[in-house]
């Protein structure tokens, strides 16, 4: 390790970022994955918008395509002037600029942006040549294969990168639960629960290969938490219910309950659960807001939905057993047995546990009903566990950056030289970091 | 962003949001980051949680405590500087619980440490002779040139005369486009001087390996401006790139419009009678 330098984990979700280098234990960087550029807000759906325009086309090829003179009209130094991250949200504030969120949905949408918010992240922020550092990335599940050739070529051919790895989020989420005592054995298949600020997943990964055809979206997720407190507050008539107080309260307060009409009992015979929050408002003022049965409600719309929404009806564990249930039995009994959760709405206290013993009920009730059919047979159990660990927050990154410091990664990478030989078609294919044979 | 920031992000972010004392416990940090030019930082807090150790890692530092790197350092750490952490070159600590008192003098702080790259790089003396408005004293025409070989294959070369500082680069293209690239770039250096800005530094460079040559005036900047040039430079290479690259996007996508619009409006569909039955066409 003398003179070899860390690995550049990056991870580029929907909402945020993180940026590093392998072998930290938290991501240097973290900010929301934006782009500030001159010019209004665009981005509205259509293949032609949002690229710059051509400057002087032949009339031929202009029709439709929208007013010219984005980027390309100009032969200055145009293109430098933006912004990402935080420092774009501030920009946006004023004038001449406008937001961009270059993926949604967690895949790439806007290129342009992409690369250039890839240039300044790598420049700026994480100062690093990148012919002298290796990269390893991040991609959802169900990624196209045309989008990982596309970042390839943006990283060997823009950035000449020494070598580049482009991992799935839910098997690094599988790598950053190796840190839980309660992992033994650092297998990469299980089912990970993957709740950001906007969707939650679940996903079946066996042996380091996502399950695709059983993955699940709830649409329930960290921003639906804040509503739904939001909304408490405004029913009690709180002296501030802004989006931002529902978030801390949600963060502070918020824990997971075995039972809800045992915790309302509770807090009715003892006072001290209900909790105090104070809000500094702009001007100095403070008020304090009085915080009570949403301390254990908020986090309970995983758990009963119908009492937040009327369209999404399934409770968190049910979508899990189901989703287990859809994969192939072979490895159902690896997918119970290892349930990792990851993202920041996962991470109330409780979560786990409670997560736990709904899907142990519901899978016990289904052998009961097995054994009483066969007519004697016994069943020999099934082990259901989930699992927390420190590192939840920020799961998909900590696992790259695990993964990224083993001293054979750099093996495990596509190479520049390699990238010449074979062109883009060759990031469709990664040997399994991590898997049977690695440490 | 044109020019490239002198000081590191992180050090700086996480100075800044520790001297504020806005979170009550301060956790523990245990973080190593790259800067560029093979440059490694440490930063940790490794007996209690309010003593911040920033350690630094230079592949030349060897050559820079020979230029007199060392006391630059202590000139500006003073009574910050301790022991160099194993396997980095340079230390400091700061204790939050003895921070200077006034703001400004914390500013200064955070701002000196992360600076930390640019002061050891410049402590060759013709390179901070730069500064002071009158000639080096003492450097004699055709004086030592002094090396920093702060890459594996590179180095900043520096020479000092009575009335001028030469500053030689000598960079590697790994890539035959980033080489045409850089012959452009160059080339605006080159021209710069003769089109509007006077006081531009003259600029050579050669293709052979006697590297490119810029000769300095004095002026404020011009430290950190030669220390991030190489870097500077490679930004934009890739900057430039990648705004071919969005050109190249938006062509492709106006073609593809042009062949989709090529496509005959409304094919010949086979028309049909109220009970199904088609007509057949004459001769086909």
């Amino acid at each position: 390790m003398a003179n070899q330098t860390p690995a550049v984990v990056m991870d580029n979700g929907t909402g945020f970022s993180k940026l590093g280098f392998a072998g930290n234990d938290s991501p240097s960087f973290v900010f929301p994955t934006a782009i500030a550029t001159k010019g209004p807000a665009g981005g509205a759906g259509g293949t032609g918008s949002g690229r710059p325009a051509v400057a002087n086309k032949p009339s031929f090829l202009t029709g439709g395509a929208g007013p010219g003179g984005h980027l390309s009209g100009k032969r200055g130094t145009e293109d430098l002037d933006f912004f990402i991250g935080d420092e774009a949200i501030a920009a946006s504030g004023g004038p001449g600029y406008g937001l961009h969120y270059p993926i949604r949905h967690g895949q790439i949408e806007n290129w342009d942006h992409m690369e250039r918010f890839w240039s300044n992240s790598i420049f700026k922020y994480l100062r690093v040549e990148p012919e002298d550092h290796y990269f390893l990335l991040t991609e959802p599940p169900l990624n196209p294969p045309e989008n990982r050739e596309n970042t390839a070529e943006i990283f060997f051919e823009s950035f000449n990168c020494a070598g580049l790895y482009i991992a799935v989020q839910a098997v690094l989420a599988l790598a950053a639960s190796w840190t839980s005592a309660k992992v033994s054995d650092r297998s990469l298949t299980g089912t990970v629960i993957d709740s950001g600020d906007g969707v939650t997943h679940v996903i079946p990964v066996a042996e380091g290969y996502v399950i695709g055809s059983s993955i699940k979206s709830i649409p329930i997720a960290g921003r639906d938490i804040t509503y739904f407190v939001q909304s408490l507050l405004r029913d009690r008539g709180e002296a501030d219910s802004s989006l931002k107080t529902a978030q801390e309260i949600k963060e502070e307060h918020c824990y997971v309950c075995p039972d809800i009409v045992k915790e309302f009992s509770r807090y009715d015979r003892d006072p001290t659960k209900f909790a105090k929050h104070v809000v500094r408002q702009p001007g100095g003022r403070e008020v304090t807001v009085d915080v009570g049965y949403e301390r254990f409600l908020a986090p309970e719309i995983f758990f009963n939905p119908e009492i937040y929404s009327s369209d999404f009806l399934t409770p968190l564990p049910v979508v899990v057993d189901n989703v287990i249930q859809q994969s192939p039995i072979d490895v159902r009994r690896g997918l119970y047995k290892n349930i990792v959760l990851s993202g920041g709405s996962t991470l109330y206290k409780d979560f786990g546990r409670r997560l736990q013993r709904d899907i142990k009920h519901l899978v016990d009730a289904r052998i009961r009903a097995s054994e009483v059919r066969s007519g004697g047979a016994r069943s020999g159990g099934l082990e259901v566990q989930v699992i927390t660990h420190k590192r939840q927050r920020h799961g998909p990154w900590f696992g790259g950056s695990l993964l990224g410091q083993t001293p054979e990664f750099r093996s495990y990478c596509h190479t520049k030289a390699e990238y010449q030989e074979y062109g883009p078609s060759i990031v469709r294919r990664f040997a399994l970091l991590g898997g049977p044979g690695g440490s | 962003m044109l020019l490239l920031d002198y000081q590191n992000v992180l050090i700086q972010s996480v100075l800044t949001e520790r001297f504020s004392g806005s979170r009550a416990p301060p956790a523990s940090i245990d973080q190593t980051v790259s800067d560029f030019d093979g440059v490694t930082f440490h930063i940790s807090t490794p007996e209690t949680k309010t003593k911040i150790v920033v350690s630094i890692n230079i592949r030349c530092f060897r050559e820079l405590v020979q230029y007199g790197a060392e006391q630059v350092l202590q000139r500006v750490y003073d009574q910050y500087v301790i022991e160099p952490e194993v396997g980095y070159d340079f230390s400091v600590l700061v204790d939050l619980e003895s921070l200077p008192a006034e703001k400004e003098e914390r500013d200064e702080l955070i701002k000196n440490i992360s600076l930390m790259k640019r002061h050891a790089m410049a402590a060759p003396k013709p390179l901070r002779s730069i500064l002071p408005k009158k000639p080096p004293q003492g450097v004699r025409e055709g004086g030592d040139i002094m090396a920093i070989h702060y890459r594996e294959e590179e180095a900043i070369y520096v020479k000092a005369s009575h009335d001028r500082v030469t500053v030689i680069f000598s960079t590697v293209f790994r890539e035959e486009t980033d080489r045409v690239f850089g012959k452009v770039f160059i080339q605006e250096f080159v021209d710069a001087r003769r089109r509007a800005i006077q006081n531009a530094p003259q600029v050579l460079f050669r293709n052979d390996p006697l590297w490119s040559c810029k000769e300095c005036q004095r002026m404020p900047d011009v430290i950190s401006h030669i220390q991030t040039f190489r870097d500077y430079f490679h930004y934009h290479i890739k900057a430039s790139k990648a705004y071919i690259h969005s050109r190249m996007r938006r062509r492709t996508a106006d073609f593809l419009q042009v062949l989709r619009r090529a496509r005959p409006e409304n094919e010949e569909k086979e028309k049909k009678t109220a009970s199904g039955r088609t007509f057949k066409v004459q001769g086909a």
